[in-house]
């Protein structure tokens, strides 16, 4: 099954240095060695199972611009599941940005019209002080909803780097130097490949109930490679009397620390397979759940140990991989 | 006259009998950016916001052993430092890679010889720093000049200076060298080293490591490894899973739970009341028809035994045979990161666990003695 992700927006505005850093693990700072994308870069990323995301990263300049919305129109507007398109923050062109913008809606709209879409408000860390990038968000935000009429669209602020980075941060506070850069990014991207995943609810169902088997606080699927979030145990956080005291940047985190040591452990020629630890606070479990998915389980009740949370894991990857299975069937 | 030097409000508390290390080197060296990503948990990126210190700042730090850190500004003098030289444990002299004139290296030879005239054979520790900024072959090649003048200069003045304790090391902000130069630094101020690299031989042998490290948990400092050579790209993964470790316990704690009752500093004193020399009788002569579930019985020590001690593991694949790097907390400073084959840490987990109990309390055992010596001093 394949879902073709449309990655549209201005030259410059970060589209590779995105896609390089989620679905490449480079590190944020070489992406400034990018040069401008020509015409269409293809990616087939085997994402989940037999879900195969097909990118297409479209170079941003005018003059491919002007070709995807006529010569090759069909091509570029077809088949789409997600439009993904990045306006850069600072961008001097709005004008400019928003008519191409309209121009590839009016695309969608003739030959894609269920595809889904996203409007990432990118380079996030150029915008200092938390109330100004709040504002700035919103004001884009209406702006952008009011370009694109009625159509259902989610905005979202994007930055490739950790927006901390030009704070000073105690010890204590978690990030891991060089790969850490991208927080936002992370989340938002999870967001939009839940959006491709067929059935993701009946996934959050499961883990529910695998969450109270284990007694566990919180139960968190990843895929394999990039390590995106999937589904959780807890779908809206928030609701939850217990895990609402947890960070709630602990998925984006949790993401970018295994990112971070598979980086480090293939620097010694190893590949990182599982985690297990009993902390003061918790003790954690990150294992193979099925051939493409990570699985993080977090409990509070010190009287469970990680032998037993693994036996768990071990018993449960059966029907977990079944259910990927029968969603993937059910969906294509 | 010397200003006072100036007291930083940091985390550890003012004391006593810290053990002080003075760092020093010409402006916009690194110094600052030194102490702050390895005491500050401050990103290297972030250094570059560093605002230049102006007078004689002394943090305090609490590593294994706790420490005072004077960070100096460029014009500091042996004279306006604000405490005799002799105060000190170790001196650190920053200077840039690139700093190949005259200016660093007299500086530096002026500090050598005051220092060595009120404290001979203090450990004077050089960083040749910035080290990633050049390409490999200028980057030997500036080390070895800036090694080679300074003793030249040392030699010239007097032959007999050729002997003095000086190491240089090539350090940056932006990889593991700075971790690993500064824990080299850190471990000749271990007066129990001897005692502490023994009990991690044996632990080695006993458990069928390759490799093991007593890391200081915050710093991500090492006190102390086995005999075998220290590899970097060991020293580096195990540098990097104490940090994914440390970051991961203050993630998914929860304000509304309990805290398991962890080592806490406040231990009664010891009856020993000299450092031990004895080795703890590790059971493991037997590693190889040790049965798979060996029946723990840890022996009763001052430490309540029901404290919890927080443990972790990761496993590797497939780099044949699969291997697993443990992490047992030892004391409430200090880590043991030990390199295993999977295959041992699978079948044969109650004898580690088994180990870790000895070795834990030899261990305890010498931090107690020294932290008495310490106090008593
Ligand atoms: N400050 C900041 N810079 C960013 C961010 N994301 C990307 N950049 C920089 O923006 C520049 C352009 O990025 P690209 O990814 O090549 O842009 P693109 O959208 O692919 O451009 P075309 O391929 O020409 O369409 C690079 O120098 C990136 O380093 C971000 O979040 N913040
Ligand atoms: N490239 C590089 N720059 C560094 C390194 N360490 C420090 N710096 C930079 O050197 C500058 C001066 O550092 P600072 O610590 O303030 O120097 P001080 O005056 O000796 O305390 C800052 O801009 C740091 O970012 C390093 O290892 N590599
Ligand atoms: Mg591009």
């Amino acid at each position: 099954m394949k879902k073709k992700v449309l990655l549209m927006g201005a030259s410059g505005s970060g589209k590779t240095s995105m896609r390089s850093i989620i679905f490449s693990n480079n590190p944020a700072s070489l992406t400034a060695r990018l040069g401008a994308t020509i015409d269409v870069e293809q990616n087939h990323v085997r994402f989940l199972g037999d879900l195969i995301l097909n990118l297409w990263d479209c170079g941003g300049q005018d003059a491919f611009m002007d070709s995807y919305l006529t010569s090759q129109r069909a091509t570029i507007f077809q088949h789409v599941g997600v439009l993904i398109y990045v306006f850069d923050v600072e961008s001097r062109e709005m004008a400019k940005d928003l008519d191409y913008y309209r121009d590839c809606l009016e695309g969608l709209r003739q030959f894609s019209p269920e595809a889904a879409i996203f409007l990432l408000v990118h380079k996030m860390d150029l915008i200092r002080g938390e109330d100004l990038k709040e504002s700035t968000l919103e004001a884009k935000r209406k702006e952008l909803q009011e370009t694109s009429g009625d159509l259902a669209i989610e905005v979202l602020g994007t930055s490739i780097y950790d927006e901390s980075l030009y704070k000073v941060r105690a010890i204590d506070s978690t990030f891991i130097s060089g790969a850490a850069a991208y927080l936002n990014g992370l989340q938002a991207w999870s967001n939009i490949v839940h959006t491709l995943i067929p059935n993701a609810n009946i996934l959050s169902t499961h883990l529910s109930k695998f969450a109270q088997a284990c007694s566990a606080t919180e139960v968190i699927l990843f895929e394999r490679t990039t390590f995106l979030v999937i589904a959780t145990s807890s779908p809206e956080p928030q609701s939850e009397e217990q895990t609402s005291k947890l960070s709630n940047k602990r998925y984006e985190r949790t993401s970018e620390l295994i990112k971070a040591f598979k980086h480090s452990c293939s620097r010694v020629r190893g590949e990182f397979h599982s985690l297990e630890m009993e902390l003061a606070e918790f003790t954690a479990v990150l294992d193979e759940m099925t051939k493409n998915t990570y699985v993080l389980i977090v409990v509070h009740d010190p009287s469970i140990e990680t032998a037993a949370i693994k036996l768990n894991i071990r018993m449960a990857r059966r029907k977990f991989e079944e259910l990927q299975g029968d969603s993937l069937i059910s969906a294509s | 006259m010397a200003a006072a030097p100036h007291h930083v409000a940091d985390d550890a508390p003012i004391a006593a009998h810290r053990t002080k290390i003075l760092l020093l080197g010409l402006r916009r060296s690194g110094k600052s950016s030194i102490f702050n990503v390895l005491f500050k948990g401050t990103q290297p990126k972030q250094t570059f916001y560093l605002e230049t210190t102006q007078k004689v700042e002394v943090h305090s730090v609490d590593t294994v052993i706790p420490l005072e850190i004077w960070d100096t500004p460029a014009n500091v003098t042996a004279d306006t430092l604000g405490a005799p030289l002799s105060d000190f444990s170790s001196i650190i002299f920053v200077i840039d890679i690139r700093d190949l004139y005259n200016q660093p290296i007299s500086k530096l030879v002026e500090f050598i010889i005051a220092a060595n005239k009120v404290k001979p054979g203090i450990p004077i520790e050089v960083f040749v720093h910035k080290a990633e900024k050049l390409q490999e072959e200028d980057k030997i090649e500036n080390y070895r000049q800036i090694n080679d003048r300074v003793l030249d200069r040392l030699i010239d003045i007097n032959p007999d200076y050729e002997h003095l304790p000086i190491n240089f090391y090539l350090t940056s902000v932006y990889d593991h060298s700075l971790h690993e130069s500064f824990s080299k630094v850190l471990q000749k101020l271990v007066d129990s080293l001897p005692y502490l690299e023994e009990l991690l031989n044996v632990f080695c042998a006993n458990s069928q490591s390759p490799k093991a490290f007593l890391f200081d948990v915050r710093s991500r400092l090492y006190i102390a490894t086995d005999a075998s050579p220290v590899d970097a790209a060991t020293h580096n993964l195990c540098c990097d899973y104490l940090q994914m470790l440390n970051s991961f316990g203050q993630l998914y704690k929860s304000i509304s739970e309990t805290i398991r009752q962890q080592p806490t500093p406040q231990t009664p004193p010891p009856t020993a009341s000299s450092v031990p020399s004895r080795t703890p009788s590790l059971h493991g002569s037997a590693v190889s028809e040790a049965p798979i579930t060996q029946v723990v019985h840890p022996p009763t020590w001052k430490h309540p035994k029901e404290l919890f001690y927080p443990s972790a593991a990761t496993t590797l694949h497939p780099v044949t045979p699969g291997t697993t790097l443990t992490y047992h907390l030892i004391t409430k400073h200090l880590a043991l990161l030990a390199v295993l084959p999977t295959s041992v840490y699978e079948s044969r987990r109650g004898l580690l666990e088994y180990n870790i109990v000895f070795f834990r309390e030899g261990i305890q055992e010498i931090c107690d003695v020294e932290e008495e010596v310490r106090d008593g001093s």
